[in-house]
């Protein structure tokens, strides 16, 4: 709890803020993840400004291809040092609001740990079981991992929904989606 | 004169049978999208993009402009009817329109946002036929250099001035700056931040980065804090037809015009966003209402106004993105890749080379309007119903149309890895109070601006002086120190005045509420 100036560098929030006392951070501990994206800023300006020297300069070219990378370069380290001071001050980034947000819970990682890994199931699965089937798992699994009732009532929703885009704008418009083994007879059909 | 006859031709084209459904189609599918809760009209373009991938120019662009225009209806359905504002746009609807709701005034509220909406959408549509053809002939003597101010300007407004922090506004430009540069530099052929990766040589498409950001981020954000329960929906009741008295029609058409005169011309300029004409226009319908006891506790000039301001500000919008090329909002950065995507650079030879396809765009854009309206009103509580959809099942159907969106982008199973890492970016950079819009308007106007500033240089030999030495671009600068001062002084008075506001409605609230507890 390092008693940190609770008034943000800009100095423009009156008093009477309702909201400064919920961004107040706990501690170093409540700011150690904003601190990180800052530094993680301050990082890609880092990989910019060295990749500017891995790009080849055709000779004779007066404004090369470096010349712009080195502007956005300095952009990015510039601000992620700004961000970093400020973070480090104690000037937060307000979270932004949303409908169907109960800001008052604390980060649920598992089910977001749920869904990278079905979006990544996903992706391996489009080629090898179709693309009706693989997005069938992700719905389900997505509805599933965010509280859905019934976890076979959503996969269904989700076979649904995938079997409809798949005949609408794989077959009937011409995109390519995978058919894969169980619907490939569809493919002659249409 | 000519124009009007352009405009008419664009109308025989537009009034096409099979143009006319994909008119309608993207009118509805547009405000069922833009009604669902979280989908604010930039994810609503980004999830709805694959689906004109199959359709001629002339249809998708039409189809596109259905999905815009109902986007913004559909937007403002939701922020009256659901008791949190999502895109900072609706902000202010949200406030009036949902005290009004829960007074019983929801019918009200809805009928004026839609009228306000229709007509504000018409009348910053003629905005626009009568100004397109004028600034592009403009903009035809614009030189290397004055591209390069404008473009600076469309960066300095979106990055530092909209948001509410400008260093992390910057940051998002810049991110959005390096994620445009990945790839083969065109001028060159040289590959810049590739690392040798075979996808990434093409660059990142910049619909992965838009529906990443919008859909895959907005889903893991919610996600990780989902509200559970049943929705807390205010039912709408009632024939339609009643829906606004004759005192509500007496209160509500000068602010719906008002609203049009500060949207329009905001959205135009490259300082647009919504939000910024919807603030002014709220502030402006307080100050003139003659019930200002009403405002925050649901006044009808409080929806009337903004709403209209905010469709007036989204036609505005198209005004420099048609005629240069310039996109100054997140959602115009996408329709400017939509564009792209078919062959077409949006900018002052696209009325000369292209005018059949731009007039029935434009004519489309009445139509929309006209469908819209009927959609809209009568048909509301159709609407209303798709509120209620089960919060798993919505964001579950996001993200299943978000995956599809990018495989659809080259059938290509590692665009959905990239999406999947966009959409933490995403997650992260709202988390942290990141603006998003920044991101996709520096992605998009990156290269853009890129080519304009070396081929400035190279006419100049390398005279850094070229940049500012015309009259047009070296008055954009001066314009643009203006708009930073002014921009300062407006987002302190409107950071100043929500807070008021909210300190207002919590007032009412406790208010409000304590004689019911004691009951």
């Amino acid at each position: 709890m390092t008693s940190t100036d609770p008034t943000p560098a800009t100095g423009t929030v009156l008093d009477a803020d309702p909201t400064a006392v919920d961004r107040e951070p706990a501690g170093l501990r409540g700011r150690i993840g904003e601190l990180v994206f800052a530094v993680l800023v301050l990082a890609l300006g880092v990989f910019a400004l060295i990749g500017v020297f891995s790009i080849r300069v055709p000779a004779g070219a007066r404004v090369g291809p470096t010349v712009f990378p080195m502007v956005v370069a300095a952009l990015l380290l510039a601000a992620g040092v700004a961000l970093v001071v400020k973070v480090l001050r104690g000037d937060l980034g307000e979270a932004e609001e949303s409908e169907d947000l109960d800001t008052s819970q604390s980060t649920d990682w598992l089910t977001l740990g749920k869904i990278a890994v079905l979006v990544l199931a996903h992706m391996f699965l489009v080629p090898i079981i179709g693309w009706a089937f693989a997005a069938a798992i992700l719905f389900g699994g997505v509805a599933w991992s965010l509280g859905a009732k019934r976890w076979w009532s959503a996969l269904l929703v989700g076979l649904a929904v995938g079997l409809v885009v798949q005949i609408v704008f794989g077959e009937l418009l011409g995109l390519s989606l995978p058919l894969g083994p169980a619907l490939g007879w569809l493919g002659d059909l249409i | 004169m000519e124009n009007i006859n352009l405009l008419m031709e664009g109308f025989g084209n537009a009034l096409q049978p099979q143009y006319l459904i994909f008119a309608f189609l993207g009118v509805f599918v547009g405000t069922a999208v833009g009604v669902l809760p979280g989908i604010g009209p930039a994810m609503t373009v980004a999830l709805l993009l694959p689906l004109t991938y199959t359709l001629d120019p002339t249809a998708a662009l039409i189809t596109f402009a259905g999905i815009y225009y109902g986007g913004m209806y559909g937007g403002s359905t939701t922020s009256i009817l659901l008791n949190t504002p999502g895109e900072s746009a609706s902000i202010v609807t949200a406030i009036e329109g949902n005290k009004m709701a829960k007074a019983g005034r929801g019918a009200a509220a809805l009928a004026t946002a839609a009228i306000g909406s229709f007509i504000a959408g018409t009348i910053a549509t003629i905005g626009l036929t009568l100004l397109a053809p004028v600034i592009a002939r403009v903009a035809v003597s614009l030189g290397p250099a004055d591209y390069v101010a404008l473009i600076v300007i469309a960066f300095i407004t979106v990055g530092a001035l909209l948001g509410s922090s400008v260093w992390r506004g910057l940051a998002s430009l810049g991110i959005g700056l390096f994620l445009g540069l990945v790839g083969t530099e065109v001028l060159s052929g040289q590959q810049r931040y590739t690392m040798g990766l075979l996808p990434l040589a093409d660059g990142i498409d910049v619909v992965l980065v838009a529906v990443g950001l919008f859909a895959v981020g907005e889903t893991l954000y919610v996600a990780a804090k989902l509200r559970h329960g049943p929705v807390e929906l205010i039912p709408v009741t009632g024939s339609w037809r009643s829906w606004m008295s004759r005192q509500d029609f007496k209160r509500s058409w000068k602010p719906w015009l008002r609203g049009t005169a500060i949207g329009f011309p905001i959205g135009t300029i490259p300082a647009g966003g919504a939000d910024v004409a919807t603030f002014i226009s709220y502030a402006t319908e307080r100050k003139l209402s003659k019930h200002k006891e009403e405002f925050g506790k649901g006044a009808i000039e409080g929806v009337a106004g903004p709403e209209s301001a905010n469709n007036a500000a989204a036609a505005g919008v198209l005004v420099p993105l048609l005629t240069l090329g310039l996109p100054t909002t997140a959602t115009a950065a996408i329709i400017l890749s939509a564009f792209q995507s078919y062959g077409i650079q949006p900018g002052p030879q696209l009325l000369t080379n292209q005018p059949q396809l731009v007039w029935a765009l434009i004519a489309s854009l009445y139509i929309g309007n006209v469908l819209l309206i009927i959609l809209n009103l009568p048909l509301v509580g159709m609407w209303v119903k798709l509120l209620q959809i089960p919060r798993p099942y919505l964001y579950a159907g996001i993200l299943t149309f978000a995956c599809f969106g990018a495989y659809a982008v080259n059938f290509a199973t590692t665009d959905i890895l990239i999406l999947l890492l966009i959409g933490v970016l995403g997650y992260f950079l709202r988390r942290y109070g990141y603006p998003v819009a920044p991101l996709v308007v520096g992605m998009i106007l990156g290269p853009m601006g890129e080519a304009q500033l070396r081929r400035a240089l190279q006419l100049s030999q390398g005279e850094l002086t070229t940049l500012i030495s015309s009259p047009f671009s070296a008055s954009a600068y001066l314009v643009l120190a203006l708009l930073v001062v002014g921009g300062v002084w407006l987002r302190r008075r409107q950071a100043r005045y929500e807070r008021m506001l909210a300190a207002e409605v919590d007032q009412i609230d406790t208010v409000e509420d304590s004689p019911r507890q004691t009951v």
